[in-house]
């Protein structure tokens, strides 16, 4: 964690250092707004606690939320990205046997979660700032908090009962790849391909007994945005 | 980055945040009461779910629980297990937070929802600290087999089953398991009754309660605490509506007696520091240190030793127990200085053989006899002393051959030593009561474990008049198969004679008393079904 803050205070250095290579540019602030289409690949070990048999896991289903985005132009090359989704309802699916006991288990919604999971990205720009098409490249960090943690009726039938889902925020890597296409002077549109590395701990709580995995995720978006420079 | 754009990105930043802050779901709420019989996680845990067919199917996977489903009949309900925490009383009278099962029937018919009766059930003597008989998901689990017991046989069969684990076991805190001390071991069974009645109208089947019957079972150590709780029940002005215990050790100070005499039961190395500790904790009267009443092999740490989280096979390995060595086989002599006193101990204090015993007692009773051993030679003396001076009158009719009838079951006037006083105190003759709803007390009569004709034989003369007038019964499944129960006794008796065949007299009768349970509880169930 320590490795990811401190990558994530170079980040935010290099940016900061780099601000004052806009001099120059007319329009340094960019806004965007799109579609976020999230995919999670996504490993974890099995559920392990009390009265948990072997083989129980879960995935992440995708979904597709509203992309937000602040773009600082640092020089002609580098920008600075903070981009963030609506925080999405994203289900828990259940992975394992057709049946715990006589409870219906994999491919059930057992949780909703939502999560805020804003990240920062350092961008380099291929081709002139005046060209159509411009791609590039990033890296970054990406933070996730999550909240709003829902067992859902068939997770509470699984699980026992009533249950509270504990997952810690997550601090992790993060990359992006894309090209913009400029409309006109102001407005372009942007695709762009990014991922990030989220890991956490699900801890469920159900009547006082306690079961936990591990979480891995990497979620990777397809973004298609609309853009305005200022 | 301008002050304008900077408030645009937190602004945007703020609003998500908000937008996306919904509630997490709660868990159960842990209650604050420690009262008897609250209910301190409520709804509790339902540990497994399983439809008939699923427990049928679970069951039929092993031969053990395929031999239990051709006994308890098809499931004609699926069974939802819970696990309940609640509060009861120890013995000192504080607050412990102790932990059983709830086993509610599911299903679309009538005979499995809805209004239903409950079957409050007490489990055999246990040895594993993790007892729990909640945890039906772990067949490695110590409680499994008793667990997948009474739910095949009571709640498949449309009862609510409510069973404590007992404090010392599971989560408890005690430290000890309080063996046999009547007043504690009915309080739990209360307190669990109390708590599954709260939980009921709260589990995934709300509508499934209690219809206002009442049995009450239990098998062994279980049979003695299911007819505790029916004395302090009754004692209480509660209805019971029928009750079943089934081979307990219910006349306590009479089996103390015989077992001192020589007549060492099978799992007496593992019955003697459950109680001694038991009693020590309760009254304070059984020893100044173990060393009073145990061997110097085995007195450092046996007053802490049960339950424990190991196995019984690595007590025994690592010497902290001996396997059936009770008493030395150098056996003592009494040497109170009155002759006739001394004579009438030695006599006792000889080692059983035969005649006048059979072969197959001797060598049972043997068994109990070795060294290194457990109980020391001048305690035993001790006790042996004061049952000849303070007999227990059923005891001396047993030991001398006599019949049992209400003339000579008397408990002792005055014993003078602290564990048999404690006998006294919590045997079930104590009180002077008597059943006043339908009771069965089932066992086998040639039960190596709890002897039956000192325990339920006993009982049924101390209640002579509830058995004339057919309240009270006696099934003994060794007799003669008849009546309504001749099935049961017919399965038995072939039951153990395979087990015989298979594995040899000397190691089946290990298994004798395990053997009995199923099918006193089965015979249980349908006493239970023919109360109106």
């Amino acid at each position: 964690m320590q490795h990811k803050i401190a990558t994530l205070a170079l980040g935010v250095a290099v940016a900061l250092a780099a601000t004052g290579a806009h001099a120059g540019n007319s329009d340094p602030n960019d806004v965007r707004i799109g579609a976020y289409l999230l995919h999670f690949d996504s490993s974890g070990g099995d559920i392990t606690g009390p009265y948990t048999v072997p083989g129980l896991n879960t995935s992440i289903e995708s979904t597709t939320t509203l992309y937000l985005a602040y773009v600082r132009q640092l020089s002609r090359h580098f920008q600075l990205e903070l981009a963030m989704g609506w925080p999405p309802v994203t289900y828990a699916k259940a992975v394992g046997p057709a049946f715990v006991g006589s409870v219906p288990y994999n491919g059930k919604q057992i949780a909703s979660i939502r999560w805020f999971s804003p990240t920062a990205l350092l961008e380099y720009n291929f081709l002139s700032p005046r060209s159509q098409w411009r791609p590039f490249v990033g890296i970054g960090v990406n933070y996730t908090s999550f909240f709003s943690r829902q067992i859902t009726a068939a997770g509470a039938a699984v699980s026992g009962g009533p249950t509270s889902i504990s997952l810690p925020s997550s601090v992790g890597p993060a990359a992006t790849a894309g090209v913009l296409y400029r409309l006109s002077t102001r407005w372009h549109v942007v695709a762009s391909y990014s991922v990030a590395e989220v890991n956490s701990r699900l801890t469920t709580d159900t009547a006082g007994v306690h079961r936990s995995s591990e979480i891995h995720f990497w979620p990777n978006a397809v973004v298609l945005s609309v853009g305005y420079s200022f | 980055m301008s002050q304008k754009n900077g408030r645009l990105i937190w602004a945007i930043l703020a609003a998500c945040a908000l937008a996306g802050c919904g509630h997490d779901s709660p868990t159960a709420p842990i209650s604050a009461s420690r009262q008897r019989g609250a209910l301190a996680v409520d709804p509790p845990l339902r540990v497994a779910s399983l439809s008939a067919s699923a427990f049928a199917t679970q069951l039929n996977a092993t031969a053990t629980g395929a031999q239990l489903l051709q006994l308890a009949g098809t499931p004609a309900c699926g069974v939802d297990f819970y696990y309940l925490k609640y509060w009861t009383v120890d013995p000192a009278g504080s607050p412990t937070e102790v932990s059983g099962a709830l086993m509610v029937p599911t299903g679309s018919s009538s005979q499995c929802s809805g209004p239903r009766p409950i079957v409050l059930y007490a489990h055999g003597t246990a040895t594993a600290s993790t007892y729990n008989i909640a945890d039906i998901t772990d067949s490695s689990n110590a409680a499994y087999s008793e667990s997948a017991m009474i739910a095949a046989v009571f709640a498949a069969h449309g009862y609510i089953v409510v069973a404590p684990n007992y404090e010392g076991y599971d989560i408890s805190n005690l430290g000890y398991h309080p063996y046999l001390d009547a007043a504690v071991n009915a309080d739990d069974m209360e307190d669990a009754l109390t708590a599954a009645d709260t939980a009921l109208p709260h589990t995934f089947t709300p509508d499934t309660t209690g219809d206002g019957k009442l049995f009450i079972t239990g098998y062994s150590e279980g049979g003695y605490v299911a007819m505790a709780t029916v004395k302090a029940m009754q004692a209480a002005g509660e209805t019971v509506t029928a009750s079943a215990p089934s081979s307990g050790p219910y006349a306590i100070e009479g089996l103390g007696d015989l077992i001192f005499f020589g007549q060492v039961d099978i799992g007496s190395t593992v019955f003697a520091p459950l109680i001694t500790t038991s009693y020590q904790n309760a009254y304070q009267n059984v020893y100044n240190q173990p060393s009073d009443v145990y061997s110097s092999a085995y007195a450092g740490g046996i007053d802490t030793l049960l339950p424990t989280p190991v196995s019984l096979t690595t007590l025994f390995s690592t010497g902290k127990l001996p396997e059936s060595a009770l008493f030395d086989t150098a056996t003592p002599t009494s040497s109170t200085g009155v002759t006739q006193i001394d004579a009438a101990a030695d006599a006792l204090l000889a080692k059983p053989a035969s005649p006048p015993y059979s072969a197959a007692e001797a060598a049972l009773f043997d068994a109990g006899f070795g060294a290194p051993y457990l109980i020391n030679n001048t305690y035993r003396v001790q006790y042996v002393d004061d049952a000849v001076e303070n007999p227990d009158e059923a005891a001396m009719t047993v030991i001398h051959g006599g019949t049992l009838d209400s003339s000579d079951i008397a408990l002792a006037t005055a014993p003078a030593i602290g564990l048999r006083e404690d006998f006294k105190l919590n045997d079930m003759r104590n009180g002077g009561w008597a059943p006043e709803e339908p009771m069965l007390m089932c066992g086998a009569d040639q039960d190596p474990t709890v002897f039956f004709e000192i325990d339920t034989g006993t009982m049924a003369a101390e209640w002579s008049t509830q058995v004339q007038e057919g309240l009270v019964s006696v099934l003994d499944l060794d007799a003669t198969p008849s009546g309504p129960y001749a099935p049961l006794q017919q399965g038995f008796q072939s039951a153990y004679d395979a087990l015989v065949s298979a594995e040899g007299a000397s190691t089946a009768i290990q298994s004798f008393h395990s053997t009995e349970a199923p099918f006193c509880m089965v015979a249980a169930r349908d006493f239970f079904a023919q109360v109106p």
